[in-house]
């Protein structure tokens, strides 16, 4: 039972990964249409970002120059704020300068999303090296830094990435379900030409989507930094979680992409652990062997309804 | 233009010139360069299976690195498990690689178009780990070998001129039968359910089986080029696959495709010959802000924007293949202006006898704008 829940525990911290990524998948997919297939390059940026602040000036790493005037050094959790904030800028300046002018058809943006992709790849090779960066937990995270819960370890670490993540989802929900950006987010998602005509400034709302989705990643990618380091595909595996989870939901329900975030997550440490022949980087097959089965016999995700593809 | 005897003159000039183009490269080129494009002959098809999909069904693969690295695994094992002979292992490519498309596009089909390019990608980033795990980390070598015919006059040690001619031939027939089904009444479905799928399926054409076989054609000609691959390298990988090469494809396929399978020439030249400019000019050893102009990620990235913003993702092919289609369509193309307005009231004819035949219960077949593309 011990070995049991030590799993569960384990699973935790890249579960708020994959559901941070889900999460931030659906709202830019329920918001414009668009398949996000940079949200995890832009993520893995914006912890390179967090690497700058959080080392100062240094000969070592590109871009510290001059960061003194910002404070930095920083403490971790400013410098993975900083990045947050910066990210956010980012994802609403990309949204308005690359894909709003491609308009509706989901070919060019997709190619566009790669574009991105690639662009950010290209660019964190070039200027940070393809080596591996060691960022830090913001959290405590000696050896002694635990709770011991019905013989299993519980990590203040993982305690802390998942509280923080979860603490924004609930923000999230907050911002959506009782304000007014919410309610002009949910009427966009519902329906667009109708939000028009009533006067909410769509490209507007479209522009805070992409900004929450990128500052969402920024925040997975900043938190889990301490447990898988810093390199340039760290975030590939989670993108492939994030999609598998984010289709539970028929990418367009964020709840259930956050529950499936946390539910491959969960299904990925207990197949790696009990199940002999499954070593950890097999586990990502098994993830996508659940993907094929759930489009096969709930088409539309969990959902009940038919999504459809883009506004028209 | 199309089909006088001024256009086929043209065609077979044009495929003379570059039969005695690749005939002089066989054999004046270094192995490593004939190798090469032996390789790039055999992507040739993959990229082919691609430019089904993107421009004829309008939907997205981004797990094509996958569909041939699984033709390049079920060719390889065919040959060593069930002893297959060389010369037919690309087959087992073609029939591995098909029923992968397959299996993949059962589920996401049904789907808005995202699912698709979501498990493909999906698909390529675990081939390569599940590779890895079933033939471990070492390079599997092939118990086989093309050997050179005495009757050819090819010397021993220049094997690769007679590989670059089995790939080349392989590609050269896959491609004509491919574009041959294209061009028929299966292309004109492709495109009819690409274009209106509602009005598709009330002319009776079954969308989602077509769509099915058509990611199963994909997959199989992206197969079919795992298994040619194996001709020049003899051995397969799990390296050989990454995301990357499926992520590039797609980049490329968008940006060069057009309506034509041809059309997926070029872009094989590029995936194969571009990295290798590169390192011969050592542009991937700089790193700042030059070696990011200069990198491979960079020159995909521009080509995937520019491909976005310029030509809305249709790809740079179809402003050539509209540019000539409104050339021909214009009145004074054709000082023969009489055999024009003939040839508009034969097709007018044509249609309304389609349309008869519908009206009565035949199988529809009627002739389509993209005819004149083609």
């Amino acid at each position: 039972m011990s070995l049991f829940l030590q799993r569960t525990f384990d699973s935790l911290a890249n579960g708020s990964a994959y559901a941070a990524l889900a999460v931030a998948i659906s709202m830019v997919f329920r918001s414009s249409g668009v398949l996000n297939l940079a949200q995890g390059q832009l993520a893995m940026f914006s912890t390179y970002i967090a690497l700058v602040l959080a080392t100062g000036p240094s000969p070592f790493v590109k871009f510290t120059s001059g960061t003194d005037i910002l404070g930095a050094p920083l403490p971790l959790w400013a410098a993975i704020a900083g990045a947050v904030l910066i990210s956010m800028l980012l994802g609403a300046l990309l949204e308005k300068v690359v894909i709003r002018p491609l308009g509706d058809d989901p070919i060019p943006a997709i190619g566009a999303s790669l574009g991105i992709y690639l662009l950010i790849d290209a660019f964190v090779r070039k200027h940070w090296g393809g080596y591996t960066m060691f960022l830090g937990s913001p959290f405590p995270d000696t050896v002694d830094d635990r709770f011991d819960i019905g013989g299993a370890r519980l990590w203040h670490d993982t305690l802390g990435i998942t509280i923080t993540m979860l603490l924004a989802l609930l923000m999230l929900a907050v911002l959506q379900k009782r304000t007014k950006v919410g309610l002009a987010f949910r009427a966009v998602t519902s329906n667009r030409q109708s939000s028009l005509l009533v006067g909410v400034r769509v490209s507007r709302v479209l522009m805070l989507g992409w900004a929450l989705a990128a500052g969402l990643g920024a925040l997975a990618g900043g938190l889990i930094a301490g447990q898988i380091n810093v390199r340039p595909d760290m975030m590939g595996r989670l993108l492939i979680f994030g999609l598998a989870a984010a289709t539970l939901g028929g990418l367009r329900s964020p709840i259930l992409a956050f529950v499936g975030g946390y539910l491959f997550a969960f299904l990925e440490t207990m197949l790696g652990g009990y199940v002999g022949f499954i070593d950890s980087q097999v586990t990502l097959v098994w993830a996508l062997l659940v993907l094929i089965i759930i489009l096969s016999v709930r088409p539309s995700g969990l959902l009940a309804k038919q999504p459809s593809w883009g506004k028209k | 233009m199309k089909g006088s005897i001024t256009s086929r003159i043209v065609s077979v000039l044009g495929l003379a010139i570059f039969a005695t183009f690749i005939g002089w490269v066989a054999f004046t080129a270094t192995s490593r360069t004939v190798t090469n494009a032996t390789n790039a002959a055999a992507m040739t098809l993959a990229f082919a299976g691609l430019a089904i999909l993107t421009h004829y069904l309008g939907l997205l693969s981004l797990g094509q690195g996958a569909f041939i690295g699984v033709g390049a695994y079920c060719a390889l094992h065919a040959v060593n498990d069930f002893g297959v002979p060389v010369v037919w292992m690309p087959l087992a490519g073609l029939i591995g690689g098909a029923i992968a498309g397959a299996v993949v596009a059962v589920p996401s089909l049904r789907l808005p178009k995202a699912y698709l390019a979501l498990l493909t990608l999906s698909l390529a980033v675990a081939f390569p780990i599940v590779l890895k795990q079933i033939d471990g980390n070492l390079p599997v070598t092939l118990d086989g070998k093309f050997n050179t015919p005495g009757w050819t006059g090819i010397a021993a040690n220049d094997e690769h001129i007679w590989e670059f001619a089995i790939v080349l031939s392989y590609s050269a027939i896959a491609l004509f039968l491919v574009q041959g089904i294209l061009r028929g009444p299966i292309g004109r479905a492709f495109l009819a359910s690409r274009d209106e799928p509602e009005a598709a399926a009330a002319f009776g054409i079954p969308v989602y089986r077509l769509r099915l076989y058509g990611v199963a054609l994909s997959g199989g000609l992206a197969g079919l080029a795992g298994g040619l691959l194996l001709v020049p390298v003899n051995f397969n990988d799990y390296t050989h696959f990454p995301e990357e090469l499926s992520i590039k494809m797609f980049a490329l396929a968008i940006a060069l495709g057009g309506a034509s399978v041809i059309a997926a020439v070029p872009g094989s030249i590029i995936l194969i010959f571009l990295p290798i400019w590169l390192v011969d000019h050592n542009w991937v050893v700089e790193r700042g802000w030059i070696g990011f102009i200069k990198s491979e990620g960079f020159i995909y990235a521009a080509l995937l924007l520019g491909t976005a913003y310029l030509t809305k993702g249709k790809g740079f092919m179809t402003i050539i293949e509209k540019r000539q289609s409104s050339r021909q369509n214009r009145p004074d193309a054709d000082p023969n202006t009489q055999s024009n307005i003939v040839q508009t009231l034969e097709r007018v004819d044509q249609r309304l006898s389609a349309l008869e035949g519908w009206l009565e219960g035949e199988t529809p077949d009627m002739p389509s704008p993209q005819d004149e593309i083609d």
